[in-house]
């Protein structure tokens, strides 16, 4: 009895230490072949990022034909818990070589996990990209991230409705949010159309508002909350509230019903990233109804300019085995490549923030879609207008406190006390 | 040798029993280990790591200030009071809802009883997050059910199932409704099995009426299910996730937020505070104890 016992004890311990070991194998191997030039790389959104590294990909191939590469697809919430569990318990083991990462979110890895991201100063140079994207990709002057996708905004509009209306493209080139009111009136008596869609849990729009006047949720610390005294945040919470009780908004809860708003017709216009447009372009029937405005600004408002950023993201290099080959790949890719941006514009529609890449000819060539405008020229103007901001580390934290005095403030509450209220809540979130 | 026999069977049974519970810990002993290397030991690091605060791997001891910090956060206040709603509304309704439901497929007369308690059942087989992206299309704005209350003319314009505070809640009960109440049904029934025929028939012939039945019989012997059902409902309720992250997101504006949504947007959403989310899960932990505590003292047998 007691030997067959032991026997079992001893099975067990034998298997477990087993396990352990071949698992330790498992590791040097794995680690060998990182140096054996091997990469691993997270992203989301197939259509767009996925793509833009299956380019990288293979223009990097061309010099380096040994180094393979494996791009993982994740959403994007699954890559943000995956890096914030591995990198909280502090193992690097199952985290890949180079991952993309939200402008939004970036600032609040760099600063939580700080020596996991690979300083990549001695690369790339962050002044080759537009201004805008040094906050985010950067910290205490080092640059850590390549910048990618813009995320420049624009007015898309249905240039039939608008027509319609008694108005045209040209009329909108240079108006305030107030002016886009108005239109917008005018476009819903006449064609019955709502001029914008909206989703109460979601405050892009805020967001484009805000930073089309250099203006952030955090002052420029990224640390202290910027809201009971900002301007700009107010006029944008009014704007708000004038497309709501003026009965232009349309209503929509998620991203599908979002897109499905804009292709079956219903809506007029759409404020947001240039990265709509495969989504717009999606609906082939409406080729040549699609024009794009630059962005309106904050009425009376003089630090508002026409152009603003939504979305967008960069790539991060992490401290982990095979680092010097992920930082060879992206400075030789992303970093540095402009014939390679012709091809990511042609070929997938990814308009980058590298400068030099926006003098080449896929940068002006003329969109049939959308009017025969040539719309890529025109986003890369404006990408360099945009205002730089520090986006900080608690931007979705403050957005949903936010939300919720926008509701109030929807339903009557008046505004001061809206930003107060949210200014002194923010203050005791965000310690 | 009178004193020797009588010694030696008292030895060899102390090494039988020894033997004997060698042999049961030997049985357990690798399932003990596991248990409290994945149950009590993360469940000890997360009380630790409650006590810390700080961004990412930034942590640092701070004492009680994150318990204190729960008191004047109202995010976290909205998060309970929303959670609290579902649970008084949701839990009676749906547990009156099962037992009715059980009563009525029990009748011996009744016709095609499988296929009703199938029927019934199902929904809870169903994967949450399946069930949910489904409800969120049949409760959008230009979804089935406003087409259909539009069609029969009960309501003239489309309800904000989804993008209305108000509405958004009900979405969520209906939902969490649909999808336990045949799970519940199903502990009701196989206690209904074991109540005695007779004590209906006696009731009958007493002139008993059948809600009298109901309430003077089949509730008071079906108690302790009752009592572990609405423990266990409490317990469901107050983990609520998969269907508010994916029918509403915690939306419009909160309204339909719940704490272990908090958590989650506490560690992921936001900026990674997992001291304070460590600290809101142990605030659903004291939750559930008090909670559970308090139904046993209400519901529950006297000397039990």
């Amino acid at each position: 009895m007691k030997k067959s016992l032991m026997l079992v004890l001893v099975c067990m311990l034998l298997l477990t230490a087993c396990g352990a070991s071949s698992n330790k194998n498992n590791n040097a191997a794995s680690g060998n072949t990182a140096k054996a030039k091997e990469i691993t790389i997270w992203a989301w959104d197939p259509a767009f990022n996925i793509a833009a590294l299956e380019v990288a990909k293979a223009e990097y191939a061309k010099t380096n034909p040994d180094v393979k590469i494996n791009i993982v697809e994740y959403a994007q919430n699954d890559i943000i818990q995956k890096l914030n569990t591995g990198l909280n318990s502090g193992t690097t083991k199952g985290l890949p070589n180079i991952v993309l990462i939200e402008d939004y979110r970036a600032q609040g890895f760099l600063q939580s996990y700080k020596d996991s991201f690979m300083d990549l100063s001695g690369s790339i140079k962050g002044t080759d990209f537009a201004d805008y994207k040094s906050g985010p990709t950067s910290l205490d002057g080092k640059q850590y991230g390549v910048p990618f996708d813009s995320g420049v905004t624009g007015l898309y509009v249905r240039t039939d409705y608008l027509e319609q209306a008694g108005y045209k493209l040209a009329d909108l080139q240079d108006i305030d949010w107030k002016q886009y009111i108005e239109i917008g009136k005018k476009v819903k008596e006449t064609t019955g159309k709502a001029l914008i869609t909206l989703d109460p849990n979601d405050l892009g729009l805020i967001r484009m508002m805000i930073q089309s006047a250099g203006s952030w949720y955090l002052t420029e610390d990224g640390k202290t909350p910027n809201i009971s005294n900002n301007e700009a945040l107010k006029q944008a919470f009014e704007i708000y509230k004038g497309l709501t009780d003026s009965n232009v908004a349309n209503v929509h809860s998620d991203w599908s019903q979002f897109v499905a708003a804009l292709n079956s017709g219903a809506v007029a216009s759409v404020p947001t990233g240039n990265w709509i447009t495969p989504s717009i372009m999606a609906e082939a029937s409406q080729s040549g109804k699609w024009g794009i405005a630059p962005l309106p600004t904050l009425p009376g408002n003089g630090d508002s300019v026409h152009a603003s950023n939504l979305g967008g993201s960069s790539w991060y290099v992490m401290n982990v085995d095979g680092k010097e080959t992920a930082a060879d790949f992206m400075a030789t890719t992303f970093g540095s490549n402009a014939e390679m941006y012709q091809k990511l514009l042609t070929d997938i529609g990814v308009i980058g923030t590298f400068k030099a890449a926006s003098s080449g000819k896929a940068y002006s060539q003329a969109s049939e879609f959308f009017g025969g405008q040539k719309t890529v020229s025109d986003f890369a103007a404006w990408t360099e207008q945009i205002p730089s901001v520090n986006y900080g580390i608690h931007t979705y934290a403050i957005e949903d406190i936010l939300i919720v005095e926008m509701q109030n403030y929807l339903n009557g509450k008046a505004i001061d006390k809206v930003l107060g209220d949210a200014q002194a809540q923010a203050e005791s979130q965000i310690k | 040798m009178k004193g020797v026999g009588e010694v030696k069977p008292v030895r060899s049974s102390l090494n039988i029993r020894r033997r004997n519970i060698w042999t049961g810990w030997s049985f357990i002993l690798l399932s003990v280990v596991m248990i409290f290397i994945f149950y009590f030991y993360p469940m000890l690091q997360a009380l630790i790591m409650s006590f810390q605060t700080g961004t990412g791997s930034n942590l640092e001891f701070t004492g009680l200030s994150n318990y204190q910090r729960l008191f004047d956060d109202n995010m976290f206040i909205t998060a309970v009071t929303n959670t609290f709603i579902y649970l008084l509304v949701q839990v009676p309704v749906m547990i009156l809802l099962a037992l009715f439901i059980s009563v009525l497929l029990n009748d011996s007369k009744l016709k095609f009883k499988g296929f009703f308690r199938t029927a019934i059942f199902l929904p809870c087989v169903t994967s949450l997050v399946a069930y949910s992206v489904v409800f969120k299309y049949l409760f959008a704005g230009d979804g089935l059910v406003n087409t259909l209350l539009l069609k029969l003319q009960l309501i003239d314009a489309p309800i904000g199932w989804i993008t209305d505070p108000f509405w958004a809640k009900i979405t969520i009960i209906i939902a969490i409704t649909w999808r336990w109440t045949g799970y519940n049904m199903i502990f009701y029934l196989s206690a209904l099995q074991n109540i005695d025929v007779s004590i209906y028939e006696a009731a009958r012939i007493d002139g008993a009426s059948a809600p009298r039945q109901f309430f003077g019989i089949t509730v008071p012997l079906l108690k302790p299910i009752i009592l572990f059902t609405s423990i266990t409902s409490t317990i469901g309720t107050l983990q609520l996730f998969d269907e508010v992250m994916n029918i509403t997101k915690g939306g419009p504006g909160n309204a339909t937020l719940t704490i272990s949504q908090y958590i989650y947007n506490l560690s992921f959403k936001y900026s990674a505070d997992f001291g304070y989310a460590a600290t809101v899960s142990y605030s659903i932990v004291i939750m559930i104890v008090l909670l559970s505590f308090l139904q046993f003292k209400v519901a529950g047998d006297k000397n039990g």
